[in-house]
């Protein structure tokens, strides 16, 4: 948001920033009214805001609110400086909300247009009696009295433009009769008479006078203006010359409509008159992107009867609009309600009547499907957000982190325009600082020394990488410090008893690498103020997982170790298979699905605790009854007949029995409303084209729920 | 006193022109270059100006660039801040942005167009300029 008020203009600004400072003001007073009396930090921070208001104001030559605040400071020097006893709190207090009273009025004025002409001599004599007798308060309880408090008048200052709230716009047009002589001159002496009047002027065609030809662009098409002006309609028509005119059209326009007009006019820097009391819309956007510099503002020099263009050749800047959240989550739900609907209608039981001639209702149905398709597109573009914010967090994370534990490094970041979804950017940034934290710490070597006997530079080098690719994000974090002791880590995880009894063997390096998102896992004896002791990472797997990531692990060691967060773009619309078990249906998302097969009995292996197996090909993998699982009657539980779906998540399998596959399309995941109970290995439901509910299985729930269990 | 007015559009010259020459001499330019010009002129002869008003949109240079090279050109040649030009920047561009870059490129006033004319005054009032 703050980025925002950078681009608003001085008075808003400081508009803006005294209105945030008196009503911090209010909480402190009004919070501390009962009080026997403020403590320092109340004190500090009243008298920072008065001198803060009193300053800007001061350069806006706002004097009365100068005045008030002025004094009100000084009588809060004397309680900082001296401390004195006794002082009445309640009349003080009084005296804080008369002056924030006051300034807030004239605050109000000056919102409204008017002149803050407020009246302050009374509250300034009220305080001088106040502060008066607070400093024979002071002289009385024997306390040195501290020098005056000194007061810099302002060396700058800033005069506000004459208040032009009252600015009229017009659209006029005027189309000259076929046969008038020198329609271009007429042209021009009409722009010219508004010129008197106009505080911003535009024409189409711009070139009258140096381009006679532009005479029959007028006849043809009539000539047309764009005007802001204080003056009224009546005024401006007494001012165009309507001798050889055939019509006049007089438009009277809002801001917002004449600022659409300008953007169609095709004006992009084009200022004809400069009197307008605020900077154009499109100077303002050039400006969102970065601080002006002395030579952005250096204007061309006048082509013959052309508008002035700024010589700096901006590019066509895009117009940004700020939308609340909430309003963009109200419409991506009726989007998704929007995709509900569409598969209703065209899954619609009755149109499975047979005999149905449907050829033209496939044709319109395609149609519609395809434009709820670009829709979402749409919805979804308008929720990304670049990288950059969170990328520039990491960065202040490595330098801090590095400087504190006096380690060398560099930090190169690559990619850090990816977009993505706003609500996931909300999720990852915790986990990626946790673990840009532990590249730094733990994976950077301590000692340069350690790093150039391996042949490595000295300065450490932490590479943070985003890239956008088949619908996922890839966001990763790579050192080339020590990496991965797959001994160690595998010692570890015994000694802690984390794992199964097997041997390192037995696992793969990936499985391995994967022990330290295991909870209370740490490899680091001592505790360090940045990762903390191995708490972290599994919380950071948690985060990524609920939200339909990964993480990846990499590493060589002594190389350095690569951690790569692997995250859908989007939460709220997947692609699903729906599946069906007894009555009912089930969706899964179709990336986890490794495979569907039938298997025959034997392959099934039972064993005496009641778990079930499947082996194929040769291997083994846990099997799950969903039926049993749910309790689900009229259920198909002979494997032969069934289908057997084999789902994968982060490298571990599962195989689920279900009864039919009903179909592939794109599904709203609606979260389980909270009056159902939570049940493990669902993570969301959605409404299917019938209309019916269906739920979504959490491949990674449904794991650990097997694992729980054995 | 002398006052040195850098404006191109023609409107705003006549205007401001008219209000300044209230107080003093006023000579006018119309592009940044030319005002910097001037400035050295007038510091080669020995009769400084006392007051520059700068337009930001200007041909060839622009205001904000103008003020730089009159602060540069002062700190070259020794001259104190406090015997500094008084420099105004009239201009529509109003943004908090532009106008705290110009307070640290160092101009005393930034008048906002359409100028108020009273504040206008008070301000050289307080410049002590009249």
């Amino acid at each position: 948001m703050a980025e925002e008020f950078n681009t608003e203009s001085m008075l808003d600004m400081f508009l803006y920033e005294s209105g945030q400072l008196l009503e911090k003001l209010e909480g402190i007073i009004l919070e501390k009214q009962d009080a026997d009396c403020f403590d320092d930090s109340d004190i500090n921070e009243i008298f920072r805001v008065m001198h803060t208001i009193k300053g800007s104001s001061g350069v806006l030559m706002y004097e009365n609110i100068t005045k008030v605040t002025h004094k009100l400071e000084d009588v809060f020097y004397y309680l900082r400086e001296s401390h004195p006893d006794d002082v009445p709190h309640m009349e003080l207090v009084e005296k804080v909300l008369a002056v924030s009273d006051f300034v807030t009025g004239e605050l109000d004025k000056l919102k409204n247009g008017d002149t803050p002409d407020g009246d302050e001599h009374q509250l300034v004599e009220d305080l001088d009696e106040f502060l008066g007798r607070l400093k024979g308060e002071i002289k009385k309880q024997g306390i040195q009295m501290p020098q005056a408090n000194k007061h810099e008048e302002p060396k700058q200052f800033y005069i506000t433009p004459v208040a032009g709230d009252d600015s009229h716009f017009y659209r006029i047009s005027i189309h000259y009769r076929s046969d008038t002589q020198m329609s271009n001159i007429r042209a021009y002496s009409a722009t010219y008479a508004l010129k008197e009047v106009a505080e911003d002027l535009l024409y189409t065609p711009d070139d009258i006078l140096s381009n006679e030809a532009s005479g029959d662009v007028i006849l043809a098409e009539g000539f047309h203006m764009l005007l802001q002006t204080k003056s009224s309609k009546e005024e401006v028509i007494a001012l165009i010359d309507s001798s050889e005119a055939e019509e006049i059209n007089f438009d009277e326009l809002t801001k917002g409509e004449y600022g659409k007009a300008l953007a169609e006019f095709g004006r992009e820097s084009e200022i004809t008159i400069d009197l307008g009391e605020e900077a154009k819309p499109e100077e303002k956007d050039a400006k969102k992107k970065e601080q002006p510099k002395p030579g952005d503002y250096v204007v061309k020099t006048k082509e013959a009867g052309k508008g002035k263009t700024l010589a700096k050749n901006q590019p066509k800047q895009q117009s940004i609009i700020s939308v609340n959240v909430e309003k963009m989550d109200a419409l991506m739900d009726l989007i998704g309600e929007l995709v509900i609907a569409e598969a209703v209608v065209l899954q619609n039981p009755d149109l499975k009547v047979p005999g149905l001639e449907l050829s033209n209702f496939q044709k319109a149905s395609g149609q519609l499907s395809k434009i709820t398709t670009e829709l979402q597109e749409v919805i979804m573009s308008m929720r990304m957000m670049p990288l950059t914010n969170v990328f520039q967090k990491m960065k202040r994370i490595v330098f801090d982190v590095s400087r504190k534990l006096d380690k060398d490094i560099e930090l190169e970041v690559i990619g850090e325009n990816t977009e993505v979804d706003k609500n996931i950017i909300e999720h990852i940034t915790d986990p990626l600082m946790h673990l840009v934290r532990n590249s730094v710490d733990h994976g950077i070597e301590e000692n340069a020394e350690d790093r150039t006997t391996l042949g490595k530079p000295a300065k450490g080098k932490i590479t943070l990488e985003a890239k956008n690719e088949g619908g996922k994000v890839y966001i990763s974090v790579k050192d080339d410090g020590k990496g991965l002791n797959k001994e160690k880590l595998y010692q570890k995880a015994m000694e802690k008893g984390l794992i199964d009894n097997k041997l390192i063997s037995e696992f793969t390096d990936k499985e391995i690498f994967r022990f330290i998102t295991l909870p209370g896992f740490s490899t680091k004896e001592e505790v360090t103020e940045y990762s903390g002791r191995g708490v972290g990472m599994d919380v950071v797997v948690k985060n990524i997982q609920s939200i339909g990531g990964r993480l990846d692990i990499e590493s060589v060691e002594f190389e350095g170790s690569e951690m790569t967060l692997i995250i859908p773009l989007t939460l709220a619309i997947i692609n699903g298979i729906v599946v069906q078990v007894g009555k009912s249906p089930f969706v899964i998302e179709t990336a986890s699905i490794k495979e569907f097969v039938r298997v025959g009995e034997d392959s099934l292996i039972h064993e005496p605790s009641g778990e079930e197996y499947i082996v194929l090909r040769g291997e083994c993998y846990p099997f799950i009854r969903l039926n049993e699982r749910y309790d689900l009657a009229d259920s198909i539980s002979n494997v032969e007949e069934g289908i057997v779906v084999v789902l994968e998540h982060e490298g571990s399998q599962v195989c689920v029995l279900i009864d039919k596959l009903l179909q592939e399309q794109e599904i709203v995941v609606k979260p389980i409303p909270p009056y159902v109970k939570k049940v493990k290995g669902l993570s969301g439901c959605t409404q299917l084209g019938d209309g019916s509910i269906a739920l979504i299985l959490d491949i990674a729930g449904l794991l650990i729920q097997d694992g729980e269990r054995r | 006193m002398r006052i040195l007015l850098a404006e191109d559009d023609f409107a705003s010259r006549k205007f401001m022109d008219k209000q300044l020459s209230r107080y003093g001499e006023c000579d006018v330019m119309v592009d940044g270059e030319e005002a910097v010009d001037a400035f050295l002129m007038a510091l080669e002869d020995d009769e400084p100006y006392d007051l520059v008003c700068l337009d930001v949109m200007m041909p060839v240079m622009d205001g904000y660039q103008v003020l730089k090279a009159i602060r540069d050109i002062e700190a070259q040649r020794g001259i104190p801040k406090s015997k500094g030009v008084k420099v105004i920047m009239t201009t529509a561009l109003n943004d908090e942005r532009n106008v705290k870059m110009a307070f640290e490129l160092g101009c005393e006033a930034y008048a906002g167009k359409p100028i108020d004319v009273e504040k206008f005054e008070k301000v050289l009032n307080k410049l002590g300029l009249i």
